[in-house]
């Protein structure tokens, strides 16, 4: 029997059957989004990321001094990964990582209390706004976390750690009825 | 121990997304060195009670390398430098 591996979805078998309508609490798995790990050339990490923080194409998470993941709705892995090379010109090398990281959005009005479960960070608007990003543990997971709005979260997990992660998150959820399902 | 501590690229985080990497304030002898500075490099620690200096890598963040100068006895954390910028700082 040949099984291809490669266009099977980490969370595949946790989320197969009938979807369930999203309440208000939901967690939605990326299912179609390119992910770009971008390292800035020594002494060239300003310079990409001004060049970074212009583009509208697509969003841009901060790792680390000089490390950022870049993230597309839009794009395939290959259109995302020439489309950063042209905007940086060889001050960064850029790896695709859409194989190899699961995106979750979490959504609705408990988030943050679900989210303090598992996350050392402040996620008060005043410390974490809309729009900033970091590196952080959540239960014993390294994560990439993003506010991406009000009572929107994003968490970028690598792929081998999906379906540990996806279990945490469901019974932080638990209590507030959180529901999980495909990204539309 | 100290429970807190300020990543200067991360922020305020708990001490379980860190990993101890050894005292921070040893100087790397040359080369050519004698054995005996080697092996008291390599092998010979203290255990002070107060200011100490430690490596501290932030591997669950930034995983950068950060010189932690905290005390061993009142677990108050005095100072927290990238790694580069302290060797920078201290000529190394
Ligand atoms: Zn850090």
């Amino acid at each position: 029997m040949i099984r291809d591996y490669y266009n099977r979805h980490a969370l595949d078998e946790k989320l197969r059957g009938a979807p369930r309508p999203a309440g208000v609490n939901h967690l939605a798995i990326g299912h179609r989004q390119a992910v770009a790990m971008v390292l800035a050339h020594a002494g060239e990490e300003d310079t990409v990321q001004q060049v970074l923080s212009s583009a509208t194409e697509f969003t841009v998470r901060f790792s680390a001094p000089g490390e950022w993941l870049v993230v597309s709705e839009s794009d395939t892995s290959e259109g995302l990964q020439r489309r950063i090379d042209a905007f940086c010109a060889g001050r960064a090398y850029v790896v695709d990582q859409s194989e190899a990281r699961v995106l979750f959005r979490l959504s609705g009005p408990s988030t943050h209390r679900i989210l303090a479960k598992g996350v050392g960070l402040d996620l008060h608007p005043a410390a974490f706004a809309t729009g900033a990003s970091a590196n952080a543990l959540c239960g014993h997971i390294a994560v990439n976390l993003a506010r991406t709005g009000d009572d929107t979260f994003e968490l970028i997990a690598p792929r081998s750690f999906a379906e540990s992660l996806f279990d945490d998150l469901m019974a932080m959820g638990r209590e507030y009825d959180l529901t999980a399902a495909f990204a539309g | 121990m100290a429970s807190l501590i300020t990543c200067p690229h991360c922020g305020v985080r708990p001490k379980e997304e860190f990993s101890i990497r050894g005292d921070a304030s040893l100087v790397r002898p040359a080369p050519t060195a004698s054995d005996e500075a080697w092996h008291d490099y390599v092998y010979v620690r203290a255990n002070p009670r107060g200011r100490t200096l430690e490596h501290w890598q932030h591997v669950a963040g930034c995983r950068r390398f950060l010189v932690v100068e905290r005390d061993t006895f009142t677990h108050e954390v005095h100072s927290v430098t990238d790694g580069a910028v302290f060797a920078r700082e201290n000529g190394r």
